[in-house]
């Protein structure tokens, strides 16, 4: 492996705070580098963004690299692409990390092919072994994993959500904060942004929600999901569904847990007319408990469920919300222990 | 306007966790009991295609699909012209085995084809085959041909020599235009694959299927790859051990349910 550091593109949320996935890609490269021995460098991207530079070196890194330029505001396929091109060509990481979202999916690619290398997305852990660094991979619907070698040279990956503990903020050496030089303009550009639409925030409600009551096409409408929202906005907690009803129309795709969706990892996960397809079970796995509505009881989500009620939801639901909230009133509402 | 579609069949990721089977002798997965079907995404990029058919009247619109592997189904990618694709153009050689190939080697040999077909205004892909879950194709095919890539849209238009894509984003989605030809890997919010008429799949057997092998697209040997599968693994999945909570009816049960958390501080009462 070569002289340079195992590097994390880091991402900053919109208030310009890390990314949790990026803390995740942080830990985990910590640990590679250190089965490496090489040193671990964080970079990131964006405009004005130099308090996040202050921010990432509160961790356990080596170099913080930024890149910092007007035309980084917004993400831009093409112009973050050039950008980090020319971070690769000071820095020459041996390695680079991203968490896998929605801004990688695309950058990452473009990446490796411009750098004639390879790359694993959607990783959830890695090994190091006498061959070398493997990503792991879940493939085949996540029924099996895979552990692959990057022949080339850096190795790339994108890590999902919710596969390492997050590091936290502990200075143990001296950080050096690089400011790399940009050079940008969109002549070369082919691709034009021409309008920024703000939908809802794509599952930031679900994302730090301690409850997440999540709806699938069992729930038939955008009616249904109704009962739902009422659960939810009592137990404070937010509304997630599974992918059919995204695709139907009947609630916003930003909210679909799973995959392709969020995940998310929740004290309480209620899955209510969702059969559990490992699509689905990918995107809530980490919840704490899980609790399954379902009118069949041979659907998987049983399976991977703590508590569970065999029924037409349209008569459990409102019964069940209406329990908590009698309970909450103070009423006592008795039911029959069978 | 000719467009072409890059569709992969893929083992139905829908099929019970068993019907994925290791095969360690030849260290890749194989699906046993369960059909072949068409990446879900593809079809979500047929109909990102189709639907420009749709509008573009006054222009003539050539839908081609392409498709690279071993042992491709037929049945399977009769699906693709039934419901409106005007031609097929089959990869298929013993070389291009999918369980081999890496994103690489795969982009490199569908763009190989792309060139041999010639003209394209616009290729459609899916944004990630339902097998692996790479995402990565798309990104290389146009890598290969040199041409602008726009990843995850949810909707695609013509207008004025361009396409104008809406792109999701993590708070939306954002409007783009990129000039044609340029390549466009499509998300499900473009919408389902239409289903076909009885008539449409009656003339779909009548549609050109081309077949190449990999010297026809200029490929010799095996395909370079540089992603080495070292091992596949099975991990337990989460385990719960459900207590179904019962009641004399579905709303006693759901009653009982609330109390049972409440009880176990699941829920705060
Ligand atoms: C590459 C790929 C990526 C994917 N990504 C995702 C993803 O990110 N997230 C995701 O969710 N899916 C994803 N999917 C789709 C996934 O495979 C399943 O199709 C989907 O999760 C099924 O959703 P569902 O459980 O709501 O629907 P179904 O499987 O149709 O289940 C509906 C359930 O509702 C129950 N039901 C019906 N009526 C009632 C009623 N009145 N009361 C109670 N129960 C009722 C039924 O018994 C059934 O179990 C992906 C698929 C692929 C191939
Ligand atoms: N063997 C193949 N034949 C045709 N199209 C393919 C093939 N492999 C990948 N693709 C296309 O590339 C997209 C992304 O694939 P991947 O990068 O493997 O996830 C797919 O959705 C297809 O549109």
């Amino acid at each position: 492996m070569s002289e340079g550091a195992v590097t994390v593109l880091v991402e900053l949320t919109e208030e310009k705070g890390i990314e949790p996935v990026s803390r995740e890609c942080l830990a985990m490269a910590g640990k590679i580098a250190g089965a490496c021995g090489t040193k671990l460098a964080a970079v990131v991207m964006g405009n004005a963004i130099g308090d996040a530079a202050g921010e990432v070196s509160r961790y356990d890194i080596d170099t913080v690299y930024t890149l910092d330029h007007p035309l980084l505001e917004c993400y831009e396929s093409e112009l973050y692409e050039a950008a980090f091109l020319q971070f690769y060509t000071i820095a020459r990481p041996c390695g680079i990390l991203m968490g896998h979202t929605l801004l990688s999916i695309d950058l990452a690619p473009r990446i490796a092919f411009a750098l004639g290398t390879s790359l694993v997305t959607d990783c959830t852990g890695f090994e190091y072994g006498a061959e070398g660094l493997c990503f792991i991979k879940p493939v085949y619907s996540g029924n099996i994993y895979a552990s692959l070698l990057i022949r080339g040279e850096p190795f790339m990956a994108t890590i999902r959500l919710k596969s390492e503990e997050p590091a936290l903020p502990s200075q143990k050496r001296h950080v050096e904060i690089v400011r790399v030089p940009v050079e940008l303009d969109r002549t070369g550009a082919a691709i034009e942004v021409l309008e920024r639409v703000v939908g809802e925030n794509r599952g930031a409600d679900l994302q730090s929600a301690d409850i997440v009551v999540a709806g699938g096409r069992g729930i038939g409408s955008a009616e249904g999901f109704e009962l739902l929202k009422n659960l939810a906005g009592m137990l404070g907690g937010a509304v997630g569904a599974s992918r059919p009803p995204c695709d139907l129309g009947w609630v916003s795709p930003a909210i679909q847990v799973g995959q392709t969706g969020g995940i998310v990892s929740p004290s309480v996960y209620i899955a209510v007319g969702i059969s559990g397809s490992m699509q689905h079970i990918a995107g809530m796995a980490g919840a704490k408990t899980v609790v399954a509505v379902n009118k069949d009881p041979a659907a998987t989500i049983f399976k991977i469920a703590d508590y569970g009620v065999v029924g037409d939801f349209r008569e459990v639901m409102p019964a069940f919300t209406g329990a908590i909230r009698d309970r909450r009133k103070g009423g006592t509402t008795q039911g029959n222990r069978t | 306007m000719n467009i072409i579609v890059c569709i992969k069949q893929v083992p139905d990721p829908e099929g019970p966790p068993g019907s994925y089977v290791i095969n360690p002798a030849l260290n890749r997965v194989e699906a046993r009991g369960i059909p072949p079907v068409l990446s879900l995404f593809d079809e979500n990029a047929l109909e990102a295609a189709l639907r420009i058919k749709d509008t573009l009247t006054h222009d003539e619109v050539k839908i081609t699909v392409m498709s690279m592997g071993t042992r491709i189904s037929g049945a399977v990618l009769q699906k693709a012209l039934a419901a409106g694709a005007d031609e097929l153009v089959k990869i298929e050689d013993g070389a291009l085995e999918s369980a081999t190939l890496d994103s690489h080697a795969t982009a490199s040999a569908l763009a190989s084809a792309i060139r041999k077909k010639g003209k394209y205004d616009l290729i459609f892909t899916g944004r990630q085959a339902a097998d692996w879950n790479a995402g990565q194709v798309g990104i290389g095919i146009a890598r290969f041909l040199g041409i602008p890539a726009v990843t995850l849209a949810g909707k695609v238009t013509i207008k004025d020599g361009h396409a104008v894509v809406e792109r999701v984003t993590p708070r939306g989605y954002e409007v783009v235009r990129t000039p044609l030809p340029s390549l466009i890997a499509v998300s499900n919010e473009v919408g389902a694959l239409r289903y076909p008429t009885m008539m449409q799949r009656r003339e779909a057997k009548h549609k050109p299927v081309t077949s190449w092998s990999t010297a026809d697209i200029g490929l010799y040997g095996n395909p370079e790859t540089r992603l080495v599968v070292k091992g596949f693994f099975v991990r337990e999945m989460r385990q719960g051990r459900c207590e179904i909570i019962e009641g004399d009816t579905a709303a006693t049960a759901g009653l009982n349910l609330a109390q049972r958390l409440m009880h176990d501080g699941v829920i705060s009462p």
